[in-house]
């Protein structure tokens, strides 16, 4: 079974007067450079890191991490 | 902030350390495959030396390192690991424990054997320095894979 997972997290922070991948990692609890990562779908989070994230946009994670075969 | 991608703070400290120990221990180990030291029986002051300059080098360019990548990162240098830095970290010391147990074998159960003094001495720091180099090379390559 192959996919990937997908993410609008770069779209999301511009949306959120453009929040650094630096502050938005702070508040999740990550380095700069793994929201960096995950953003470029080069790291695919926790699930609880993914729900902090989807958390720190007030949204469904599905609206933040989309699955896509 | 600069939305850059920079290298991470501890990918930074895995090159150094990796560098450190092929600056040091290349040349160390390059002099011994070529004979410099003589077999001479145990303790042979002068390839204790060899091998205590070779160690005091690697600590003063690894105190020295860590000293001006902290200065040059100093928000980075804080940050405590988050999850990737904890599985990239697991998965090279993974890696370098096989190459260890496997050397310890080789040089603890194989080579009495057929070696005694400097020679299972060496074999012994080859084999920690190979697992050392695998372990930070692993760290490396963990990182560059997922480099954005």
């Amino acid at each position: 079974m192959t996919g990937s997972i997908n993410n609008n997290i770069r779209l999301l922070r511009f949306l959120q007067s453009e929040m650094t991948q630096a502050e938005l990692g702070q508040r999740v609890g990550v380095t700069r450079q793994t929201i960096a990562a995950i953003e470029a779908g080069k790291y695919s989070p926790s699930l609880e890191v993914a729900f902090r994230i989807a958390a720190e946009f007030k949204l469904p994670l599905e609206q933040v991490f989309q699955w896509q075969e | 902030m600069s939305e850059r991608e920079t290298m991470p703070y501890r990918e930074k400290v895995a090159w150094l350390s990796m560098l450190a120990m092929l600056f040091t221990f290349g040349p160390y180990f390059t002099l011994v495959a070529s004979g410099y030291f003589p077999e001479k029986p145990l303790p042979d002051l002068r390839q204790l030396a060899g091998y205590a300059i070779t160690a005091a080098v690697q600590v003063t360019i690894l105190v020295i390192g860590h000293i001006v990548l902290r200065r040059n990162n100093r928000l980075d240098s804080k940050v405590p690991a988050d999850e990737r830095d904890i599985a990239i970290k697991q998965r090279s010391v993974s890696a370098a424990y096989y190459v260890l147990i496997t050397g310890m074998i080789l040089v603890g159960v194989i080579m009495p054997f057929t070696s005694s003094g400097w020679e299972i001495v060496n074999s012994a720091l080859f084999m920690i320095v190979l697992a050392e180099l695998v372990q930070f090379g692993m760290v490396v390559v963990g990182y560059r894979r997922q480099a954005a």
